[in-house]
């Protein structure tokens, strides 16, 4: 068995890092974590943005600033965060595609069974994923920072989130096809006939490339291990052991590699020997005790963290800084 | 006066150009012409369905990125709604 590999020694190990996602179920601190992994890394002097895909807006409530739909907001020197309100993005988008098919089409109204369904495609809720997905790519293939550290949505989503990019640049590569094809007859009944072509289809095309483009970024990006760390969060209890050992198989079964796990919240295990903490605390403590075996037995060497559990809420800059002391 | 005549014959002459025009087309292209317009068409149709798919409970393309083709089928949108949802008998397999 080869070494354990710490979170620090992992970063530095890998200078070609550039993309660091923290995945994991709701409320283990993914957060944080992020939060931490930026602050470390913007003190190291690189440039570095924290997103957060989670529609529950977080990076507001631990920075403790108004961060949500505000665009990059820079919190420190060369820490900055990003937090898009999907809602707002989806109505500009909505209104963007308006405007175009009325100037496409010379008309004065979107006609009336098209903007229907202009208005009940944005009620979907894969909607604000795929906003979000969209904001995401935008950030990274614009590469105005050294890092970009991603607080993922939790579990599930997650994974539906990057696994779409698969199953939809086949899509795609389908279409662009059946595209290509209709072209062709139609040049020919053009041809033979004489009359004049069609317009507008090579644009189509280049819409069509251009949304498989963003697709294949984030497939190719998360099997990049060069480029891309995925770390998975979980907490010293039963459930998250198992959701992150599914997660794993869900990973492996998508072909995407994970850089390791970040056990959180682990409560000191000196205070066992503290007489004056409670009976109830230290029940907790043994729990806990046990579940990190079960985690040192099945993901071992993955495991680049253990953070503890704090005394108060991991809130605000001087916090954040504290957690990223303790993990770097 | 024969300016006038010119002017009449050579209408007539186009006239027979574009006869004859017609009738080889007719005769030799208007099949081709047909079948390919036709197999266009149900590729757009298919193509309409994968993208638009959710207009009538087919999702296959998230709406997201359905709407950015949205404009270039906005033309098309009528006529293939049209096309899926119309009542189907023995004659359509003969036309």
């Amino acid at each position: 068995m080869s070494e354990r590999i710490k979170l620090k020694e992992y970063i530095l190990n890998n200078p070609g890092l550039k993309y660091i996602l923290f995945g994991g179920k709701g409320g283990l601190g993914k957060t944080t974590l992020s939060a931490a992994t930026a602050y470390w890394l913007a003190q190291q002097g690189k440039r570095v943005v924290v997103f957060s895909t989670d529609p529950q807006a977080s990076l507001t409530d631990i920075f403790e600033k108004t961060i949500f739909g505000k665009g990059e907001v820079e919190l420190a020197r060369n820490l900055f965060a990003l937090e898009i309100d999907a809602d707002k993005r989806i109505a500009a988008y909505q209104e963007e595609i308006r405007g175009k098919i009325k100037k496409m089409h010379g008309l004065e109204q979107v006609p009336e069974e098209i903007e229907e369904y202009i208005r009940s495609a944005a009620a979907e809720p894969a909607m604000a994923e795929s906003a979000t997905f969209d904001a995401m790519v935008e950030l990274m293939s614009g590469g105005q920072f050294d890092y970009y550290i991603f607080d993922m949505m939790p579990h599930g989503h997650a994974i539906r989130f990057l696994s779409m990019a698969e199953i939809l640049d086949t899509w795609v590569d389908k279409i662009v096809e059946t595209r290509k094809k209709a072209d062709e007859y139609g040049d020919v009944a053009t041809v033979l006939s004489g009359k004049g072509g069609l317009a507008q289809e090579d644009e189509m095309v280049n819409e069509l490339s251009f949304i498989r483009s963003r697709l294949s970024f984030v497939s190719n990006m998360i099997r990049d291990k060069e480029h891309t760390a995925f770390f998975y969060v979980l907490i010293p209890e039963s459930m998250p052991i198992m959701d992150t050992k599914k997660a794993l198989e869900m990973f492996q079964a998508f072909n995407i590699p994970l850089s390791g796990v970040v056990v959180n919240q682990v409560y000191p295990v000196e205070l066992l020997k503290d007489p004056t903490v409670p009976i109830y605390l230290k029940n907790r403590i043994k729990m806990q005790q046990k579940y990190l075996d079960t985690i040192w037995g099945e993901f071992g060497t993955l495991i680049r963290a253990i953070v503890p559990m704090f005394d108060r809420e991991p809130k605000g800059l001087d916090m954040i800084s504290k957690i990223s002391k303790i993990i770097f | 006066m024969t300016e006038e005549k010119n002017q009449k014959e050579e209408k007539k002459e186009s006239e027979v150009k574009k006869a004859v025009k017609g009738l080889v087309y007719g005769m030799a292209m208007h099949g081709m012409v047909t079948y390919a317009l036709k197999t266009r068409m149900h590729l757009e149709n298919l193509f309409m369905l994968i993208t638009m798919g959710d207009m009538l409970g087919v999702p296959i393309l998230p709406p997201y990125y359905s709407l950015r083709l949205l404009p270039y089928s906005v033309p098309h949108v009528k006529t293939w709604k049209r096309t899926l949802l119309r009542e189907r008998d023995v004659t359509d397999t003969i036309f």
